[in-house]
């Protein structure tokens, strides 16, 4: 299966935001800071959408 | 100094203010004389009135009843801690209703005239050079209120007892205004008037060791840095031709950042995304997830409120 590309559009203050997340050791780059994010809210909210979606 | 030494006493009677000097280090006393007695009050920078205490700034912060333990802050861009609440011994207290007013009596009650608490506050302002347009949004201390299931803000009876206080230690310089609360046919104060009891200390060294500390941020801006730090002294406004706006970190400017996302972290994705809001546009969605992550994971504060811990 092929990867699905979604193209995030983020402002400079955001991206400021990013890039000091990443200075302190957070992920590597920027595209690995969006990979965890993913991974670590997904896991947060796997039961949310059962539970009514409010978070 | 290991005892608190008192500076001064007063007591305000039914239908006044009064406006203290209250030095920094000085602690204020607000006590109930016989009971069921709301408090309103402002307080204002004394060396410069254009910074005074705000309500909304001290709600996000501390919630709808600061107590004991929390802060009054002053308005953007100051936004300095202006007093402490050293005590409270009822922990009842408001930052959502606004002062009363002559106009709510003559609309809801049909009063000509009739005590109310914009009018005390701008009477005892008055003794500083203040008009009734610097009266500022009210800290209500005793008076007990809620939201109600619609989203209205209710009031309803106090049990204080003859004694209670609040004691505000001053982490500034500020003129502190009190007054008892006009509303006599209402149930903010048992629907009766009663004196209030301030006595002005000095705090101890105790006292003064158990304000937790605040940060100090550029962004809390004075005078020296505004663009234009004048004080407006005419009431008409009129449009200054030279103005260029300068509008900080503007023009926005968009960036894309594709990601790719392998089938598993699609479906991790599919699973937590907010449908309900951005429908299929799935760029929306992945950027709320990351600034959402963002917020659990690192924000110290309730979000839209600052983070008051002192690094």
């Amino acid at each position: 299966m092929t990867d699905t590309i979604v193209k995030l559009r983020l402002n400079q203050q955001q991206l400021e935001l990013m890039d000091r997340t990443i200075a302190q050791g957070v992920a590597a780059d920027r595209i690995a800071l969006v990979r965890l994010a993913l991974r670590e809210y997904a896991a947060a909210h796997k039961g949310d959408a059962a539970k009514g979606g409010a978070r | 100094m290991t005892s608190r030494q008192v500076i001064s006493e007063f007591v305000m009677e039914p239908g006044t203010g009064k406006a203290i000097e209250l030095l920094k280090g000085q602690i204020l006393r607000i006590e109930q004389v016989e009971g069921g007695q709301c408090a309103d009050f402002n307080c204002f920078n004394l060396h410069d009135y254009k910074e005074f205490m705000h309500c909304g700034r001290t709600r996000t912060v501390h919630g709808f009843h600061p107590t004991t333990g929390t802060f009054m802050w002053s308005a953007p861009p100051r936004e300095r801690a202006m007093l402490y609440i050293l005590e409270d011994t009822v922990g009842r207290n408001d930052v959502l209703f606004p002062r009363c007013s002559a106009y709510v009596y003559e609309a809801a009650y049909g009063f000509a005239v009739h005590t109310n608490c914009h009018d005390i506050q701008a009477e005892a302002q008055r003794e500083y050079g203040l008009t009734p347009d610097d009266v500022h949004d009210s800290f209500n201390l005793f008076m007990c209120t809620g939201v109600d299931e619609d989203g209205h803000a209710f009031m309803t009876r106090q049990t204080t007892r003859k004694g209670d206080y609040v004691d505000l230690l001053a982490l500034m310089d500020v003129l502190a205004v009190p007054n008892v609360c006009g509303a006599d046919v209402m149930k903010t104060s048992n629907f009766a008037l009663k004196p209030l009891k301030l006595t002005v200390f000095a705090a101890t060294d105790a006292d003064l060791a158990s304000v937790p500390r605040t940060p100090t941020l550029a962004s809390q801006r004075t005078p020296k840095d505004f663009k234009n730090p004048a004080i407006k002294s005419d009431r008409p406004l009129r449009r200054d031709p030279a103005y260029k706006p300068e509008f900080p970190n503007t023009p926005i400017v968009v960036t894309e950042l594709p990601i790719a996302l392998t089938p598993e972290e699609l479906a991790m994705f599919k699973a937590v995304k907010r449908t309900d809001i951005y429908g299929d546009d799935d760029a929306a969605a992945l950027r709320d997830l990351l600034f959402s992550w963002w917020e659990e994971r690192f924000l110290q504060a309730h979000a839209g409120a600052p983070s008051i811990e002192s690094k």
